[in-house]
């Protein structure tokens, strides 16, 4: 039974990291950079969403979907702001202005919000599920965090295989200057990617914060981190992939845990990425790129 | 080319058997069968896509040959890699010039001679006598080299800011500077005018006679081909056409019809 | 006199100009104890952004993880330095930390190669992630080590303090609380000789063979290996000398407190280092050294305003990386540089060319 208690722990953790994983593997795949601050606007997102339960005791719903419009629109502000001008630069500084980027997001917080732990409450206040004679019980978090990766999953295939703008999407991140050729609008595609990105880490922040009800300015940090592994793990640029690494990353860091130990789980989640990309440097479902001499 | 037999093979640069290779399930190039004499200037032409940037990647471990041997100066290069190769005696120029743009056009030079002396990281660490003694016989090798082309001058400017027709000249000065017994030419005359092309053929045949390699070149400049290759192989799909001389290659039909495609039925057939 | 060793004399005179400043100020009192304080830690900084422009300037490799090689020197260092104390091998302060940072130097090296031999195969943005991976790793790995010393020698374990099995004695590394009652050996003195002698180090390499090898591989992988130079051993080369170094910093830094825990080693500390490598200019030694200066020192200045600090550095951050590659500012100076060598090289080829 704790087997199966850790494995569906693990799912529904991976199924955050998923989320979040599916924000950065779209970003990089289409606007080719890695966003260190998404983990921070997953912050942010949680904490509008705290801030508006408490002050406003509106429906969690709402809550959510306030937060998420919140991020959304602090994605498209971000982008236009910081990446859109370093469009042409080298990787590198984008890295580095998303870092900056990071550290600006975590400081607001600190200064609206302070530094002491908030607790988060719940925004799933359904009952939990109780199993094989209370053997087994399933929280309605954790029902609700995979039920809602899975909705997104979906949601975001069909999107980019049937709509013109995930149609668009794709072709920029094949090639955007024939993308540009061809009439599309690589502005509004990619302003649309970090939109959609970042409103889906305001629904990872909030369901991780309803299962881990601690909320601080560094709580996107270590999931940001982990989840953009996740998306390396199963492929950047991939949206299946995205999902894959995410779900995997959650067993095996809650497995660590119970297993080995708590003070190892961080170690050995790494380890196995590590393990993974020496093998198959493309992720799981990653396309190797030949170079072409 | 002559046929491979043993007597013809005896002191040849290369020796090319069944060499093939298939990309998944296709088959990029098959049955290249060559031989490159010690000082022997040979030519490799045929239709854009015909395999013949992938012979010279196959020849310097780019990639690994699906079938076939490839024997430099006799000696099977089977289990070598690019840079094994290198340091066995293949260097080449490449169709989209790859200098190290950020260094200076001496600095490329140099790594071209970086073989030639063992790797000593500590003296380099610490500035010992030793990095001292290298550097100057590197500096007095690269400058003989870059003044063979008449490039001392640039030694000290940046590579990518060069004219494109220096860079090309470059990227040949520091692939002689490894001291190569088979040099590979990719399109060196791509992007040059009349006149630098008959500079660069007085070249090629100076090289060959000063240092004494064996060159072999892709080209799609018919008067640089003709002009200055003793032998030529032609190549279509990725097989061997046609090999010999260039009268033998200008006279051959279907070496003919590959570049041209076959004559009307109502053209004379001279 | 080449351009280069001009070049590099600047920088040596810089940092000789640099430390006669910080000590002279500091010798006569006219320094605040604040400042002081951050003496040491700016060396330490310093020497880190020397060691990771070599594997990010001169190599061209992204590594997030850094801050993994100070941990391991910094550990190392403040163990050996104890341990030499306690067995009464060695006991006079200056030798202690001469053998100290040699043994963080050493340490961080064979991490280095260790770290280095699987990572060093990938691509650029998998081999950041990878760094960033161990870096973590590492981070948790000092967060369960215990290391103490008793007559019988030394003990090490995974676990716990218990565990360590010894009678008597001292504990010298306690897992997450780190090292505490430290011997303070570290010194401006010895933090000038620290970043003299990186600077020593990597600019020997830079102007020298193997350099041109390392930035060869840097600027073309596939041209280096087609012209014989192996990549994997000059990736690993500047890679494992960059851990070297970042040991020897780490070893200077830990022994500047009397207590340090591994938690000080992270993510955070990595990215400050790089950021002092990528305002300072890629490659460009001096420019880093002279942003670790500023970055370490000026938030300190900015005191007064308080807990907007950080906000502002981050908004500085920003705004520089958004200037300094603006698309405009980089054609104008790539035509710049064009025309310049242009006029270089046409002048030399006379009447040749178009």
């Amino acid at each position: 039974m704790d087997f199966l208690t850790n494995l569906i722990n693990g799912i529904s953790l991976g199924s955050v990291y998923a989320i979040i994983a599916l924000g950065y593997t779209m970003v990089y795949g289409i606007a080719k950079m890695l966003n260190f601050a998404h983990g921070d606007v997953l912050m942010i997102g949680s904490y509008v969403c705290f801030i508006v339960m408490g002050t406003y005791g509106l429906d969690p719903l709402i809550c959510v979907l306030l937060s998420m419009a919140c991020t959304t629109v602090l994605g498209i502000v971000v982008e236009r702001l910081a990446y859109k001008p370093l469009r042409e630069a080298t990787s590198l500084a984008v890295l580095i202005t998303a870092i900056g980027v990071s550290y600006f997001l975590q400081n607001m917080a600190l200064l609206i919000w302070g530094a002491d732990p908030k607790a988060f409450r719940s925004v799933v206040r359904l009952p939990s599920v109780v199993l094989f004679d209370g053997q087994l019980v399933i929280s309605a978090v954790t029902i609700a965090t995979v039920l809602a990766a899975i909705i997104v999953m979906v949601c975001l295939t069909l999107f980019t295989q049937k709509t013109k703008m995930g149609k668009a999407m794709r072709a920029v991140s094949e090639d955007k200057g024939a993308a540009q050729l061809m009439g599309i609008n690589v502005n509004t595609t990619i302003s649309m990617v970090f939109a959609i990105g970042s409103g889906l880490a305001a629904l990872a922040g909030v369901l991780l914060c309803s299962a881990y009800p601690t909320l601080m300015p560094t709580t996107g940090s270590m999931p940001g981190i982990k989840a953009f592994t996740a998306a390396v793990l199963g492929g950047i640029g991939s949206i299946p992939g995205a999902a894959l690494g995410g779900v995997l990353l959650g067993i095996i860091e809650i497995f660590a845990k119970a297993y080995v130990g708590t003070q190892f789980s961080d170690a050995i989640v790494f380890a196995v990425l590590i393990i993974v990309l020496l093998i198959r440097p493309a992720g799981l479902l990653g396309k190797e790129i030949q170079e072409k001499v | 080319m002559s046929e491979t037999s043993v007597s013809a093979a005896q002191g040849a640069a290369l020796q090319c058997i069944n060499l093939g290779i298939d990309f998944g399930g296709l088959t990029a190039v098959d049955s290249f069968d060559v031989t490159i004499g010690r000082t022997e200037i040979a030519g490799l032409i045929g239709p854009n896509g015909a395999g013949k940037t992938t012979v010279f990647n196959l020849l310097t471990k780019v990639y690994n040959p699906t079938r076939g041997q490839i024997l430099l100066d006799g000696v099977d290069t089977a289990k070598m890699d690019t840079t094994a190769v290198s340091k066995a005696g293949i260097a080449r120029t490449f169709q989209n010039i790859r200098l190290f743009g950020n260094l200076s056009v001496e600095d490329n030079v140099r790594i071209g001679l970086h073989n030639q002396v063992k790797c000593d990281m500590w003296s380099d660490m610490f500035h010992l006598p030793r990095h001292f003694k290298t550097e100057r016989e590197f500096h007095k090798r690269s400058l003989e080299l870059l003044d063979v082309f008449n490039m001392a001058d640039v030694a000290d400017a940046q590579a990518g800011s060069l004219p494109y027709g220096a860079q090309r000249r470059l990227e040949i000065v520091r692939a002689l500077a490894t001291n190569p017994k088979l040099l590979l030419l990719d399109e060196p005359a791509a992007g040059m005018n009349p006149s630098e092309t008959a500079e660069l053929m007085e070249n090629i045949g100076r090289i060959r006679d000063d240092f004494g390699v064996a060159i072999l070149l892709i080209e799609h400049d018919m008067n640089l081909v003709m002009g200055i290759c003793e032998n030529i192989c032609v190549l279509n799909f990725g097989r061997i056409i046609a090999k010999g001389t260039p009268a033998e290659i200008q006279a051959n039909p279907e070496v003919i019809e590959a570049y041209l495609g076959k004559p009307d039925v109502e053209e004379d057939a001279s | 006199m080449s351009k280069k060793t001009k070049s590099q004399l600047i920088t040596y005179a810089l940092v000789v100009c640099l430390f006669a400043l910080a000590f002279g100020l500091s010798a006569t009192g006219m320094m605040s104890n604040s400042m002081v304080g951050l003496l040491v830690p700016i060396c330490a900084y310093i020497t880190m952004a020397i060691s990771l422009n070599l594997v990010v300037g001169i190599s061209g490799e992204l590594s997030l993880g850094h801050a993994g090689f100070m941990s391991v020197g910094a550990f190392t260092g403040l163990a050996t330095s104890a341990a030499l104390k306690y067995y009464g091998v060695i006991t006079a302060g200056p030798a202690r930390l001469a053998v100290a940072m040699v043994a963080a130097g050493l340490f961080a090296a064979v991490a280095g190669i260790l770290i280095g031999l699987p990572v060093l195969r990938l691509r650029g943005d998998y081999l950041a992630i990878v760094t960033l991976a161990f870096g973590e790793i590492i981070k948790n790995l000092m967060n369960n080590l215990y290391l103490g010393m008793d007559a019988s020698g030394l003990h090490v374990s995974m676990t716990d303090a218990k565990s360590l099995g010894m009678t008597g004695g001292t504990i010298i590394i306690n897992g997450p609380q780190g090292a505490a009652g430290i011997d303070k050996l570290s010194s401006l003195v010895s933090g000038f000789v620290l970043v003299m002698f990186a600077l020593f180090v990597v600019q020997n390499l830079i102007d020298s063979r193997s350099g041109r090898a390392i930035m060869a591989v840097r600027d073309n992988r596939i041209a280096a290996e087609s012209v014989g130079v192996n990549v994997m051993k000059y990736r690993l080369m500047a890679f494992v000398v960059s851990a070297a170094l970042a040991g020897m910093a780490g070893a200077l830094y830990a022994m500047n407190y009397s207590s340090i825990v591994p938690k000080k080693f992270d993510f955070n500390t990595s990215i400050l280092v790089l950021v002092f490598v990528v305002l300072g200019g890629m490659g460009n030694i001096r420019g880093g050294i002279l942003a670790a200066a500023l970055l370490v020192w000026l938030p300190e200045q900015l005191r007064f305003i308080g807990d907007y600090r950080m906000l502002i550095y981050a908004i500085v951050l920003i705004s520089v990386m958004l200037l300094t590659n603006n698309a405009r500012v980089k054609a104008f100076m790539e035509g710049f540089r064009e025309r310049r060598g242009m006029r270089q090289a046409g002048a030399a080829e006379g009447g040749d060319g178009k």
